[in-house]
């Protein structure tokens, strides 16, 4: 399948961009979205967005089977990882999930159509309407693609033009999924643009800059302050910084050698997931001790599982720096596992950087090198374990937890307490639901601005 | 004292001090070595394989006598170039014996090895010797001397690093990396009075194996403290004293003699935007050479290697052939080296392979990979060291790639690197 050329990504690779470029593409987009998308409803996008979901998940899908073709070529990632991570997706993508987001987030499914009473506001005689920005400019990281893919969703819902800057050599995916957009309603995909160039190209970014009136981006927090240095004061920013996520396994959840290796294969799924890549990630699994399991057989199960996946949805070819960098990282534990065996321990996929399961008695948190590179590590309480993220404060986005049901309510309250932002079964980690506040903020509330009608 | 590695120590000093190719017309040593540039000395050379064993037995060197394969690559003919880690009879049974040695007298390296299932008796080949990670110099005492014997360390730098790597040395080890890093030296960058350094001497950075090297050079020359034109800054990095360094450029220029400045690289990033700010350009005196090192370690911008070069070319008017870039390791006891845009080559007693990540076999022709050195200089350490740097392989050479060539890093998650 031969994609047409709608967007600047499109291009081959060997076309340079220009500013004028950018600026041009901008006032385009506002003028289309003026001449069409502006006065589509929330219903009509709701719609378009879950046909379109159930049609990314249809195995005839053109889009899909050329995702899944060339998907492991252009992103790194194995086929069967992207089916999965897609799949995942594209499932949340319903109906009844976007009235769901609209409701919590907007407080109503039609308040970006008109000034109606939200869920609480007949009481206090108002009514009000979310107003959406006429031109977004998400600025992605690449790592994974969900986070552009959704931040792509919230745009077409709120029915703003859009513009998609992909991290240099990342667009495959959000391209694709603008093609599907084109193909499901053309007039919708004329509102829409995305490019692909290397971050830090500041006259490309100003000619964005200097077009949009909403700015999303994800990145590290360097990259974040530095564009919002350059962002002119009018425009509001939502900047998604570097996260770190983390598993949590009570002793209790380890009741026995068999429910061990039921919660390994959930604590697998997390780690094969997009690879690790994505903030929501876990770089380590901590485990309680004095349940039925110590936390070096649980690596070791976590280790057995990994090695299976390999079979079933191996982690794909790395760039070399990226395997150096675990095989630098698999060397410190080497070295220490053959001094202190006790202390340290290592699982590694034989010939090959495709798994690693560290096991290291010392609880301080580790920041993980990814590409399914995971610590173990063992806690004796909940009180150890937060004591032992002190470098991390403040930057946790998920904890995904397996717990035994009277501990669940204790467990989370101190999480949230502590500052976790989000709490999810183990399992589920990268696979947060639509109506999810990202970085603890509602994702689709801080796209808008509200007009206020006090009857 | 262990004499086992004493009596190798020995023998290596004696194979490095003649260089192994002692007959060859330009070699070290030999009075007409380095007055031409480079290239010309090439073209003197004779062919690999004119020069007999025979000849070369004839230098006395009992137990050491290097094959022709074996001498400086510089010297090969360029028909008939070994692979990256070209196998010789001679090296290998050298390498083996050490690794027996430090096997049995370095209880770290014993260890690991050990834990790999590589010991003395299940080795045949160099290349099957086991290799530390660097950062086996960081987490344990990888030395072959006793704590008393120990009475310099080499610390590896970078502000950033918790914990360096140390490489423990004593008199005799020392000795071995003054032979080996000073034949380098000699034969990379050749004579002259005009040496100057873009770091702080000795005293001020004990520490450092660089400037150990630089003293070492320094001595040998004969030449004062002076000839080092850094300070220490209070960070335990150090910044250079750019109206030392103009003086020192300006006399060249007037006395019309050519000048060698050797430096960190993220010093002359310092030296050329200080000159470039105040809208000064040198062209030194031809014949004048520039060794770069080292890399930025955060101090200052980093630039790709042909950018760095570049820079020096415009700002010091030294042509490219004229740069030398060495790579060097607190680690190590050998330096490979860089002459213009030439592949790096290790002298004779230490081997490179460039390995795959992912299968740690050597990778093919053309292909990136980790650095693995094997460097029979170090002695008392560990001869077998996998660095984190990565390489391409390049005939009997090999290319470094510098971070700045490296990808884009993205992502929303933190990640170590």
């Amino acid at each position: 399948m031969n994609l047409p050329n709608y967007f600047l990504a499109d291009l081959p690779p060997e076309a340079a961009l220009s500013p004028m470029m950018v600026t041009e593409a901008c006032q385009a987009l506002k003028r289309n979205r003026a001449r069409y998308l502006a006065g589509r409803t929330t219903d009509q996008q709701v719609k378009l967005l879950s046909n379109l979901a159930d049609e990314w998940q249809d195995a005839g899908s053109p889009f899909r089977q050329l995702a899944l073709a060339e998907g492991p070529g252009q992103t790194g990632f194995s086929r069967a990882t992207i089916e999965r991570g897609l799949d995942a997706f594209f499932r949340r993508l319903t109906r009844e999930n976007l009235h769901a987001l609209l409701i919590q987030d907007l407080g109503g499914p039609r308040r970006l159509d008109e000034l109606v009473a939200g869920v609480a506001e007949p009481a206090s005689q108002r009514a009000a309407m979310a107003v959406a920005p006429e031109l977004v400019a998400h600025i992605t990281a690449g790592n994974v693609p969900n986070p552009a893919l959704m931040s792509m969703v919230l745009g077409v819902l709120t029915r703003s033009a859009q513009f998609v800057k992909c991290a240099g050599g990342t667009a495959f995916l959000p391209r694709l999924f603008a093609h599907s957009l084109y193909e499901a309603d053309a007039k919708m995909g004329a509102c829409l643009e995305v490019a692909d160039w290397r971050g830090g190209s500041l006259e490309l970014e100003d000619a964005l800059f200097a077009g949009a009136d909403c700015v999303t981006a994800t990145g590290s927090d360097e990259t974040l302050a530095a564009i919002r240095a350059r962002l002119p004061h009018k425009i509001r920013f939502l900047g998604y910084g570097h996260r770190v996520s983390f598993g949590y396994v009570t002793g209790e959840a380890l009741p026995s050698a068999f429910r061990a290796g039921h919660v390994a294969a959930r604590a697998a799924d997390d780690v094969v997931a997009w690879n690790q890549l994505g903030c929501l990630s876990p770089h380590v699994f901590y485990v309680q001790e004095g349940g039925g399991m110590r936390a070096e057989g649980f690596a070791e199960l976590l280790a057995a599982e990994l090695e299976q996946r390999e079979a079933s949805e191996p982690r794909g070819e790395l760039p070399v720096a990226a395997a150096a960098a675990i095989v630098a990282r698999r060397g410190i534990y080497e070295v220490r596992a053959a001094h202190a065996p006790g202390n340290t321990r290592h699982w590694c996929s034989r010939d090959s950087t495709a798994w690693t399961v560290i096991y290291e008695s010392d609880p301080q948190f580790q920041i993980s090198c990814l590409n399914r590179f995971v610590y173990v590590k063992a806690v004796p309480d909940l009180k150890t374990l937060l004591e032992n993220l002190e470098s991390i404060h403040d930057r946790v986005s998920t904890v995904g937890l397996a717990v035994a049901g009277d501990q669940a309510a204790e467990t989370t309250r101190q999480l949230a307490r502590w500052g976790v932002l989000r709490i999810c079964p183990l399992g589920q980690m990268q696979n947060p639901p639509l109506t999810w506040r990202h970085d603890g903020r509602p994702a689709l509330g801080d796209l808008v601005t509200w007009t206020d009608y006090e009857l | 004292m262990n004499t086992g590695l004493s009596n190798f120590a020995a023998r290596l000093r004696q194979w490095i001090s003649t260089g192994g190719d002692v007959r060859l017309p330009g070699a070290l040593g030999a009075t007409e070595f380095n007055h031409e540039p480079p290239h010309a000395r090439v073209a003197q050379v004779p062919e690999r394989g004119s020069v007999s064993r025979s000849t070369l037995k004839s230098g006395g060197l009992s137990g050491f006598v290097l094959p022709p394969a074996a001498k400086f690559p510089r010297f090969l003919s360029s028909a008939t170039p070994p692979h990256v880690g070209c196998d010789d009879a001679d090296f290998n049974a050298r390498a083996l014996e050490l690794f027996a040695l430090q096997f049995r007298f370095n209880p770290a390296y014993q260890r690991l090895c050990t834990a790999r299932g590589r010991t003395p008796e299940r080795v045949e080949h160099w290349t099957q010797i086991p290799a530390a990670p660097t950062v086996a110099f960081k987490e344990l005492e990888l030395s072959c001397l006793t704590p008393e014997e120990r009475t310099v360390v080499f610390h590896s730098s970078g502000t950033t690093e918790q914990k360096p790597s140390r490489h423990f040395h004593r008199a005799e080890s020392l000795a071995v990396y003054e032979a080996s890093l000073l034949a380098g030296f000699e034969r990379h960058l050749g004579p002259g009075d005009g040496v100057f350094f873009l770091t702080p001497g000795r005293s001020a950075a004990p520490h450092s194996s660089l400037i150990y090297m630089f003293d070492t050079v320094r001595r040998r020359r004969a030449l004062p403290e002076s000839v080092f034109l850094g300070t220490p800054a209070g960070d335990g990095s150090w910044t250079v004293d750019f109206l030392a360094v103009i003086r020192a450029l300006q006399s060249a220029r007037i006395s019309g003699q050519p000048l060698m400045l050797l430096g960190t690289a993220f010093s002359f990033v310092h030296l050329l935007d200080y000159l470039a700010e105040n809208h000064v350009r040198f062209h030194l005196p031809a014949g004048s050479r520039v060794m770069e090192t080292g890399g930025y370690k955060n101090r200052s911008r980093t630039l790709s290697k042909a950018g760095l070069h570049e820079m020096i070319r415009d700002g010091l008017g030294v042509p490219l052939a004229q740069i030398v870039c060495e790579y060097g390791m607190c680690e190590l006891s050998s330096q490979a080296y860089a002459v213009g845009d030439e592949e790096n080559h290790f002298p004779p007693w230490a081997r490179v392979q460039i390995v795959s990540p992912e299968t740690g076999r050597e990778v093919a022709e053309g292909g990136t990979g980790i650095l693995r050195v094997f460097d029979l200089a170090n002695v008392f350490s560990v001869a077998a060291i996998q660095t984190e740097d990565l390489a391409v392989r390049r005939g009997d050479g090999f290319e470094l790639i510098g971070r700045a060539e490296r990808a884009e890093p993205r992502g929303c998650s933190l990640m170590a690197v």
